[in-house]
């Protein structure tokens, strides 16, 4: 693993749709391993920075880069396969599915067998099943869903659903998990189990992480850097101190003290 | 672990789908045959085993689109007259050197669901492109285009081989030659060799087919596309590629029920696979609920013979048949009577009003 | 010159397929499904004029009179007892139940009216002109028919985006519940738009069975399917679309029956159509709905 190599980085990345530029000069290097926080006021640009590293969106200009190869032009499914996931604002589980299968859908690329082998139930199947039922329901212990395996999504409690497509993201062995507001709609205690849980997935599956979101406790408590939108733009990048203590920052969004 | 109980139940319970399934269809096989074989079942009814197997099959098919795949397809007749024509001609040619009805029959059901399967991906490339009622609408077209081709077409086989041609009808037979598909005619002098037996064992086929497709990744991403088109490409499933396996597995099992159906009756014409026909095939699996074989079963068991049912109503049959569809469609989507049938049927799930999704 | 005459006769088929083609795009915009029943509507509309000659003797206005009124009280009965109990039902429920309208339309006239096929009324008996020494002969039924679609045409969409009724139409059609909240009567806008799609249709039936006047209970049928592909065709849910869409078709069908073949006219249109629809997926004037991510 090179040294100068980030897991991510983009080049002046900006989008205009229509006649509105919606982010522009966007630039950031995010180091491997990092939990790194994306914050901002409501409109910022934070989500469409994530549907363009994930190219929902097609950038009207600029570069990314994930882990030093460029991916500027790939599609939502090949930056998948390269390596990166993500969970959405307004959570995208697939409902009617049970917890279990939305998790194995995640494990689905990495199997192997073919069309007959899945038709015919032949051995290769099987094994690949078993191996990948396994892996699902290991995921979903490691993020205290494993009592819901056969329930279906969309009966889930929120704060439940909101880890359930984590655990889903995971599920895709990605270099870099991109999380869209992971503790919206979660009360104090899920909080703070939700930021035990992101800094144990990092270190047990090895990964980055990029995070958006407005609860400034969670941020400043497990993110290692921030960058700070307005209006589509960077106002600061620093450590949760520097930006703390960023003017600026305080003004347009951050407030008083007391907001953190 | 307390898990293997819970993972036990999770598993048994799509292989249990498929063993009610299965085991309804042949339960209701053994009975038809003890009440065939004792001379109680009417002739009328024995005539319309084949015909209920084939829409059975066939609505089947279009349940792994609609139901699993989530695409309303409207020209799926189209699949089931390829499949028919195919397996007319390959019947008739290969009389003389495979004279066992049986494994002639076998034969053209696998060569016809080889050639739908294979316009069945054809038409995908365009189809798969679009989206909703644009992707409804072109297989409507399509429908449409392979009813036109098919009646547009003379087939006919002699000791020289077979001579073809289109629009209109310049083949010269020579005596002891036969006409396979007579253009707007269509197959005339056909052997009837369907089965019942065959038939069954279709159907078994086919939902092993299609259960063991859902359990496997295949449908599982048919049915992740199904559920939202955006997070499945994020988690690397390509939409196209997916959407076009469950389209092409359906259209070759529609051209096996097509065969089936078409060695059924010495004559078919192309104009009996229209619009229409695609219509009822689509009311059936609506009907019998989407993704649910057991219910398509049932549901086009009950439809197909309904009319026949009815039969002492006369001319009013087809109207009292289109008011008991219009009224089923109504109560089954009426709020109050969803809500109780929902507290009659116990589930195993969280109750919904513990979240706020 | 037979360019010309095709080109002609095409507009003219053309326009009865965009009058009814704004039947489908209508009641799709406002209360998103395909209203299966729509050409069978069509049919019912040639038979109140067969009967309204046949049996009451009435002159032709009052015969188109009579069509358009028993049309629009069709549609509006439909609506009410059989679409009105599923709006919040899927769309693939409401298509089913359209079906059965369908179906019960078509055998209803079965058993009322036998299945053989009757001869529409002269309504609308002018001739033919003649043009550039002859070589160019017009049914003037056909030029009446296209300056119908075409007052047609301008007198909708002055009456959607001018009148309180238009206004209530497209504020239906893009959220119905915002409307409601607004102070729209949802439940009699989505009456009107069906009053007006069946209005239309009679006039579409009068137009169609003016050029070929037989009547059975499956006439609807054919003219039903087309004018929907070319609703669709010209992007479901747009007005101008299914004008546009209804023409093209119109003009596509009769060039290739005149210079392909008669037979497989169906066919060639409905691939054009397909072509049509992968180089623009929402259709040629359909707006593409991007989905928020």
């Amino acid at each position: 693993m090179a040294n100068d190599r980030y897991v991510l980085k983009t080049e002046n990345l900006g989008i205009d749709f229509g006649g509105l530029t919606a982010v522009n000069n966007f630039n950031i290097e995010m180091k491997y391993h990092d939990i790194y926080g994306l914050i901002g006021p409501n409109g910022a640009g934070k989500t469409t920075i994530f549907n363009l590293l994930t190219k929902v969106y097609n950038p009207t200009r600029g570069k990314i880069y994930l882990d030093g190869q460029e991916i500027t032009n790939e599609s939502i499914v090949s930056v998948n396969k390269l390596g990166i996931a993500r969970t959405f604002q307004n959570i995208r589980l697939f409902k009617d599915l049970t917890v279990l299968d939305n998790v194995k859908i995640g494990l689905n690329q990495a199997m192997k067998y073919s069309l007959i082998e899945s038709i015919l139930k032949l051995p290769r199947y099987r094994k690949e099943e078993k191996e990948v039922e396994k892996k699902a329901l290991h995921l979903l212990e490691v993020l205290g869903l494993d009592e819901f395996v056969d329930v279906k999504a969309k009966n889930l409690p929120y704060g439940k659903q909101r880890k359930l497509e984590i655990a889903r993201a995971l599920a895709t062995s990605p270099k870099l998990l991109l999380l869209d507001e992971p503790a919206a709609g979660m009360n104090p205690t899920e909080t703070a189990e939700l930021m035990e849980i992101i800094q144990l997935i990092r270190e047990k599956f090895d990964i980055s992480i990029l995070l958006i979101e407005h609860d400034m406790k969670f941020v400043m408590g497990i993110c290692e850097k921030i960058t700070v939108l307005n209006f589509g733009q960077i106002l600061a990048t620093g450590t949760p101190d520097e930006i703390k203590n960023n003017s600026e920052v305080i003004a347009a969004y951050l407030g008083s003290d007391e907001e953190a | 672990m307390i898990k293997v109980d819970k993972l036990k139940t999770a598993f048994l319970g799509k292989n249990k789908n498929r063993s009610i399934c299965i085991g309804i269809v042949i339960l209701a096989y053994i009975i038809i045959e003890l009440m065939m074989f004792t001379g109680s079942l009417k002739s009328i009814f024995i005539n319309l085993l084949v015909p209920v197997t084939s829409y059975i099959i066939v609505a089947l098919a279009l349940n792994l689109v609609v139901g699993v795949s989530g695409e309303l397809s409207l020209g799926h007749a189209g699949f089931m007259s390829i499949g028919a024509f195919t397996g007319v001609v390959v019947a008739n040619v290969t009389a003389t050197m495979i004279p066992n009805d049986t494994i002639r029959l076998i034969i053209a059901i696998i060569i016809g669901a080889i050639v739908a399967a294979f316009f069945g991906l054809l038409i995908s490339i365009p189809v798969l492109k679009l989206e909703g009622d644009y992707l409804a609408i072109v297989t409507l077209a399509f429908g449409q285009i392979i009813k036109s081709l098919i009646n547009n077409t003379f087939l006919g086989y002699d000791s020289a081989g077979f001579h073809f041609s289109f629009i209109t009808n310049d083949i010269q037979l020579e005596t002891g030659g036969k006409m396979l598909i007579n253009g707007p005619i269509g197959a005339t002098a056909t052997d009837r060799i369907s089965t019942f037996t065959i038939g069954i064992i279709l159907v078994i086929i086919t939902l092993f087919i299609i259960f063991n497709f859902m359990n496997s990744k295949y449908g599982r991403n048919v049915m992740a596309t199904r559920d939202d088109r955006i997070a499945a490409q994020s988690v690397g499933i390509d939409i196209v590629k997916t959407k076009t396996i469950a389209f092409v597995i359906s259209a070759g099992i529609a051209g096996a029920a097509g065969v089936l159906y078409g060695l059924n009756f010495s004559t078919l014409v192309p104009a009996k696979f229209d619009f229409n026909q695609s219509i009822l095939i689509l009311v059936y699996v609506v009907l019998g609920g989407l993704g649910n074989m057991l219910g398509t079963i049932i549901s086009t068991t009950v439809l197909v013979l309904l009319p026949e049912l009815l039969r002492f109503l006369a001319d009013y049959r087809m109207l009292i048949y289109a008011v008991v569809l219009i009224v089923i469609m109504i109560v089954t989507n009426n709020p109050k009577i969803t809500e109780f049938l929902k507290k009659f049927l116990k589930r195993k799930n969280i109750e919904g009003d513990q979240n706020n999704g | 010159m037979g360019f010309l005459s095709y080109l002609i006769t095409g507009l003219g088929l053309g326009s009865v397929y965009a009058i009814i083609a704004l039947g489908y795009t209508m009641v799709y915009g406002i209360a998103k499904m395909l209203n299966f029943a729509h050409g069978d509507v069509i049919m019912v509309g040639a038979y109140a004029a067969f009967f309204a000659v046949g049996n009451f003797n009435m002159p032709a206005i009052l015969t188109i009179f009579v069509s358009i009124l028993v049309c629009t009280v069709l549609g509006v009965l439909i609506e009410r007892l059989a679409y009105k109990p599923l709006r919040q039902a899927s769309s693939l429920s409401v298509l089913i139940t359209a079906i059965g309208v369908s179906y019960f339309l078509q055998n209803g006239a079965q058993i009322l009216w036998g299945t053989d096929t009757k001869i529409f009324p002269t309504l609308i008996d002018l001739g033919n002109i003649n043009l550039f020494n002859d070589q160019l002969q017009i049914s003037l039924l056909t030029i009446v028919t296209i300056i119908v679609c075409i007052i047609i045409m301008i007198v909708l969409t002055l009456f959607i985006n001018k009148t309180k009724i238009g206004k209530s139409m497209r504020a239906c059609s893009e959220d119905k519940v915002t409307s409601q909240l607004m102070g729209i009567n949802v439940d009699t806008t989505i009456s009107i738009t069906f009053a007006i799609g069946s209005g239309l249709a009679a006039i579409a039936s009068i137009l169609l069975c003016s050029t070929y006047p037989a009547v059975n209970p499956t006439l609807g049928s054919m003219p039903g399917i087309k004018a929907f592909t070319a609703a669709v065709f010209g992007g479901i849910g747009s007005i101008p679309g299914a004008f546009v869409g209804g023409l093209l078709l119109g003009i596509f069908e009769t060039l290739a029956k005149a210079y392909i073949s008669s037979q497989m006219s169906d066919a060639i249109v409905f691939l054009v159509l397909i072509v049509v629809l992968l180089i623009k997926p929402t259709g040629l004037l359909g707006k593409k709905i991007s989905e928020k991510v």
